[in-house]
């Protein structure tokens, strides 16, 4: 009998195993943030990926956190973060810094391919790539009023004044913005850098410098200068003013405004002391990190790859009208057609990376420009511009 | 004084002249949110004062399209957190300042001093610190934590209560112990209704607090948006790419978070009775 | 050190249960009888040592350093990543570390509660007299020891939700926890008075700002402060005077606009305030040119006054209007019967009681405009910025200039340097002005 037992519960035992052994899909469980406006496109992006991959049981939670906090939100608690979060280009530092993104091995070659110069660019840190590109459209441009304005006339800032002086409107632009100001001055040739020590070190008070800052005197001063907020663009254009610098999150504001007369394009060129420089720009990029905390690494690098992927970032086009930063996504007819992107893309030609530019240039340059919107002038610009170098420096 | 002749007195009629055009001041950058909520044309800025169109638009989005701002889900939400810390912080602060105004101890003068500098303290590093604890606690990103996080240091607010309390004759107090009432009872019983315009006051600044605040919540809740309260959701609406379309939407989201407050002080107002302890002592 | 003595006297002095107290919590009361609150006092103790085992001393053990584990990377062929084994978290451990010492302190109290009520006991033993038993105990929290019941919850919430972030940030100022040192990828660990050195040592143009921007920040304090109570007085006097109808509409009104929350009116003040703003837009149609209320230094800071007036004024009124009631109405009538004018009233009898009564009010509302982030930074965010200072603008407060040094540069070690220096003037200045004055001195006879 006992023997009969033994038997029994031996191959009872075997059962048990063998059924154990049967292969599991497993559950994997991934967070994604991504800003208010995405939600419904990401949650579409999000189910394409759980049917595409049928390895594993995903469960993908979306949260809100908008592009410009996500890296306050992260650093907050590294723990609670996403496994996979949406970040503006210039917080890309300061994650690292803080060990916060997970570094792209994977599929890196391709990554790097596949993508604009420009945003891989933006996504490495110390030769290490951090992120995947998104979105290549986070730098602005000049909007105008075809009425008003020729697109001869758009190409020389002087030129746009007089004329837009003569049909009584105005040329916008927020002056007292480290983000804007920089235009003139990266334009001179002017640079930021970061210094051996990890100071940053700034060239704006040289002689080119000087002379970016007489013709940023030179505009401010202008009858027809404009200076305010971006609601001050979108509420007056087409009726008080004629043109003005803004970004993409403007366009669909400002082409209802226009209607017909909606036209935008590449910054134009300034007069530096004689000679006509074309003004430049910082290149913005939205781009998609990993968590360096994450449970599930291999299953966020994939998901991460899949949001970025030249698919889904034609989709983000067709949905919420931003420019990929993938190659092909970005030569398609459409993303030509589209007026705000090609101005864009014309403007990244003469953009620059904003990898180097430290906390501290913010202020000071905010400063010197809130100077020439006051027509403040008891000091020379010379003097202005070497307070202001002094203290971007730190 | 319905039946008295009413005497005209220059001096009321300058007062109203004057509390009317306060009156109008004061009152003025809240019509002007007002007219803001019902303009028809978006955006944040126009070259002229008045809409050009109006419209209940913005009224009706706020509770129809919650699909991008959950606005009921908000207002609801603020509306649970701040009835709790209503209650739990006029609780606190009540019992603080009447034990240091009214019961002597060791101790007492070293309390109050520590307890005027502690709020001096200009920090942010402490909204981190809060959440880690509450994160410790396993409170974190809920409505408890955010009720915690109002209501927990109010017993800090006591000088304005106690320096009501100090007012009170205490010969209230002596009547009361002849009588054979203990501390507790002469808190509960005495003390405390004639206090009504100082509760008045607490209740209201504790209930407004979770309407208006939005580091704390930011910082508690964040990315659990379906516990947002009212103010950090608002602010969503004003962000560089939404703020051409949901301005006038925000405006009215901001108008309609008024109108509890004020009801509640409507109701509130009944208890603003006046000089009432010169009538207890007379009587 | 006589405190330390008494517990050696105490000791020396005690029978044996007292003695036994000293070792298990609660044995000077559950081996007299009282049973309930000697195995409260037992259970206290267990979980404090649990505590302290189970993670207290393993964040103590790592303050000294705040940490010594970085993270470390680890190569995975297979997976094609790089695996993180995460380190310390200098942040945490510190966190952490100053909670354990506060568990452990309040420990210590509850110990110290321990020894005294089991010595007390034996003397009333010794007595002869009854110990009390829990329902006695249980009466007299409300009655002669109504502060500890009434006191408990408040004291627990403003440790936790308080003290307890306050040394957390006081600490951080002796660390190096700054841009280059942010936690998980990095540690931070103690540099002593480092950061103070740098603040005083360092270059003229810092230093040109803080006292430019100190001065400011006292100016602007003073006004904001009494413009605001004056006024707010003034107001609720007007409202409360007899023959005044209408009372609940006035005061409604002006409580509408503080109904509406800060962010929101500050942030349409300053639309419509801009240079292009509603404002100026109607003083273009009088005629007159436009206004810089937010772009011109000096307008700016009249412009901010004048601005917290409107938000400041509903408030005082209501603390002024509760007030101003329970002046006994005796009061009055005797100086009217005096014939007295309502100026005389108003200087002699009206303004000393409510002076009296709210100067703790004054001094903390004084010491807050002092660090008034919201209604500087929601209106003009601190501008309109300035060459002349060190990364701050002309109506930038300490605060403001703190934050906008901490948030663009994350230098949160120095930021909790300048917050401990600004603490200190204030509570400094605070305490001497509350203890002198005759709020204190007078308490009792006023009562």
């Amino acid at each position: 009998m006992r023997k009969i037992l033994a038997i029994i519960l031996t191959l009872a035992m075997f059962g048990a195993v063998l059924a154990g052994c049967k292969k599991e899909p497993e559950t994997i469980t991934l967070k994604v943030w991504g800003s208010q406006e995405d939600q419904a496109m990401l949650q579409e992006m999000i189910d394409a990926f759980k049917t595409a991959h049928t390895d594993a049981n995903y469960v993908i939670t979306l949260g809100v956190v908008s592009e410009a906090d996500a890296k306050t939100k992260v650093l907050e608690d590294p723990a609670a973060a996403a496994d996979v979060f949406q970040f503006a280009n210039d917080q890309i530092v300061d994650l690292v810094n803080a060990g916060a993104l997970y570094e792209v091995t994977r599929n890196k070659a391709d990554i790097i391919a596949a993508n604009m110069e420009g945003s891989i660019e933006a996504s490495t840190v110390n030769d290490k790539l951090y992120a995947y590109p998104s979105t290549a459209d986070n730098g602005y441009f000049m909007y105008y009023d075809k009425s008003v304005l020729s697109a001869e006339d758009v190409k020389s800032l002087d030129t746009m004044l007089t004329v837009a002086d003569a049909a009584g409107k105005k040329v916008f632009m927020d002056v007292s913005n480290g983000w804007y100001i920089a235009s003139f001055f990266l334009g001179a040739g002017g640079k930021l850098t970061v210094g051996e020590d990890g100071k940053q070190v700034c060239d704006f008070n040289n002689a080119n410098g000087a002379k970016a800052g007489e013709a940023i005197k030179a505009f401010t001063a202008h009858n027809a200068f404009l200076t305010g907020e971006d609601a001050v663009l979108t509420g007056g254009i087409g009726t008080t003013i004629a043109a003005g610098v803004s970004g993409t999150w403007n366009a669909e504001a400002i082409s209802e405004k226009l209607g017909e007369n909606y036209a935008a394009t590449k910054l134009p060129e300034f007069n530096m002391g004689g000679t006509q420089a074309q003004m430049s720009s910082f290149a913005g990029f939205k781009l998609v990190g990993v968590s360096s905390q994450t449970q599930a690494p291999v299953a966020a690098m994939e998901l991460a790859e899949w949001l970025t992927n030249e698919e889904n970032q034609i989709k983000r086009f067709e949905t919420r009208q931003m420019g990929p930063a993938n190659i092909n996504a970005a030569n398609s007819e459409e993303v030509k057609a589209n007026v705000a992107l090609a101005a864009l893309a014309e403007q990244n030609q003469h953009a620059v990376s904003q990898k180097e530019v430290l906390g501290g240039y913010w202020v000071p340059a905010e400063a010197f420009g809130t100077a020439m919107e006051a027509k403040d002038y008891s000091k020379t610009i010379q003097e202005m511009l070497d307070e202001m170098v002094a203290q971007i420096q730190g | 004084m319905k039946t008295k002749r009413r005497k005209f007195s220059f001096s009321n009629l300058a007062i109203y002249i004057i509390l009317s055009a306060m009156s109008v001041v004061w009152i003025m950058p809240i019509l002007w949110l007002i007219m803001t909520s019902f303009r028809g044309e978006p955006g944040a800025w126009t070259p002229y004062i008045f809409p050009k169109e109006y419209t209940v638009a913005n009224y009706t989005r706020l509770f129809t399209e919650t699909g991008l701002f959950n606005y009921p889900r908000w207002f609801i939400n603020t509306l649970i957190v701040a009835v709790f810390t209503c209650v739990i912080s006029t609780i606190l602060v009540l019992m603080t300042s009447y034990t240091l105004s009214r019961l002597r101890f060791r101790g007492r003068k070293g309390i109050m001093n520590i307890g005027l500098i502690l709020g001096m303290f200009p920090g942010f590093m402490s909204m981190i610190a809060i959440y880690f604890i509450l994160k410790a606690m396993g409170l974190s990103q809920s409505l408890t934590a955010l009720v915690l996080v109002y209501s927990g240091a109010a017993g800090l607010g006591y000088f304005i209560a106690k320096g009501f309390f100090d007012t009170i004759p205490r010969v209230l107090d002596e009547a009361a112990i002849v009588d054979g009432a203990n501390q507790n009872t002469i808190f509960w019983r005495i003390i405390l209704p004639l206090s009504k315009p100082i509760v008045v006051y607490t209740v209201l600044m504790s209930f407004i607090a979770p309407w208006v605040d939005f580091i704390f919540v930011s910082v508690i809740m964040k990315d659990n948006y379906n516990n947002y309260t009212i103010a950090l959701g608002l602010y969503q609406m004003i962000t560089r790419e939404n703020i051409y379309r949901y301005f006038t939407q925000f405006c009215a989201g901001a108008v309609l978070i008024a109108i509890p407050i004020t009801i509640l002080f409507i109701y509130m107002q009944k208890y603003y009775v006046e000089g009432v302890t010169g009538g207890a002592v007379k009587g | 050190m006589r405190f330390i003595k008494n517990y050696f006297m105490t000791f020396a002095a005690g029978d044996i249960i007292t003695k036994i107290s000293y070792l298990i919590m609660g044995a000077g009361c559950f081996l007299r009888g009282q049973i309930i609150k000697g195995l409260l006092f037992l259970f206290l103790q267990a979980s404090f040592i649990v505590y302290l085992f189970n993670f207290g001393l393993g964040q103590l053990k790592l303050l000294p350093t705040l940490g010594t584990a970085t993270r470390v990377e680890v190569w995975n062929e297979e997976l094609q990543i790089y695996e993180y084994v995460q380190g310390d978290n200098s942040m945490l451990i510190l966190l952490f570390s100053v909670m354990t010492i506060i568990i452990i302190l309040a420990f210590l109290v509850i110990y110290h509660l321990n020894i005294k009520t089991a010595y007390n006991n034996q003397l009333t033993k010794e007595r002869g007299g009854k110990l009390n038993n829990m329902i006695r105990d249980i009466r007299s929290l409300f009655d002669s020891n109504l502060h500890v019941t009434f006191l408990t919850l408040p004291t627990i919430g403003v440790v936790t939700f308080t003290i307890l972030p306050l040394i957390f940030m006081i600490l951080i100022a002796f660390t190096n926890y700054d841009q280059s040192h942010q936690p998980p990828g990095n540690l931070f660990t103690w540099v002593g008075l480092e950061n103070f050195r740098n603040i005083f040592w360092n270059d003229p143009l810092q230093a040109r700002t803080f006292v430019g921007i100190l001065q400011w920040t006292l100016i602007w304090a003073f006004f904001a402060t009494f413009s605001n109570y004056i006024l707010g007085m003034i107001l609720a006097l007007m409202i409360n005077k007899k023959g005044i109808r209408l009372k609940k509409l006035w005061r409604t009104i002006f409580v509408m606009t503080i109904a509406v929350p800060q962010f929101v009116s500050l942030m349409l003040m300053s639309r419509l305030l801009a240079d292009q703003g509603a404002m100026n837009v109607l003083l273009g149609y009088l005629g007159i040119g436009p206004i810089q209320f937010l772009t011109n230094a000096l307008y700016a800071r009249i412009t901010v006054i004048v601005v917290n007036i409107w938000v400041g004024v509903p408030y005082t009124m209501l603390i002024t209007s509760g007030i101003l009631m329970n002046i006994p109405a005796d009061l009055y009538e005797s100086a009217r019967i005096d014939g007295a004018n309502p100026v005389k009233t108003f200087t002699r009898i009206t303004l000393p009681y409510m002076l009296f009564v709210t100067t703790p009010y004054l001094i903390t509302q004084f010491v807050g405009n002092i660090n008034n982030f919201n209604v500087i930074y929601l209106l003009t965010g601190g501008g309109p910025l300035s060459l002349d200072y060190y990364q701050a603008g002309k109506t930038d407060l300490l605060v403001t200039w703190l934050y906008k040094l901490t948030v663009n540069n994350q230098d949160y070690n120095l930021a909790s340097a300048i917050g401990i220096i600004i603490f200190a003037i204030s509570a400094a200045m605070s305490l001497i002005v509350y203890n002198m004055s005759s709020s204190t001195k007078k308490e009792e006879t006023f009562q």
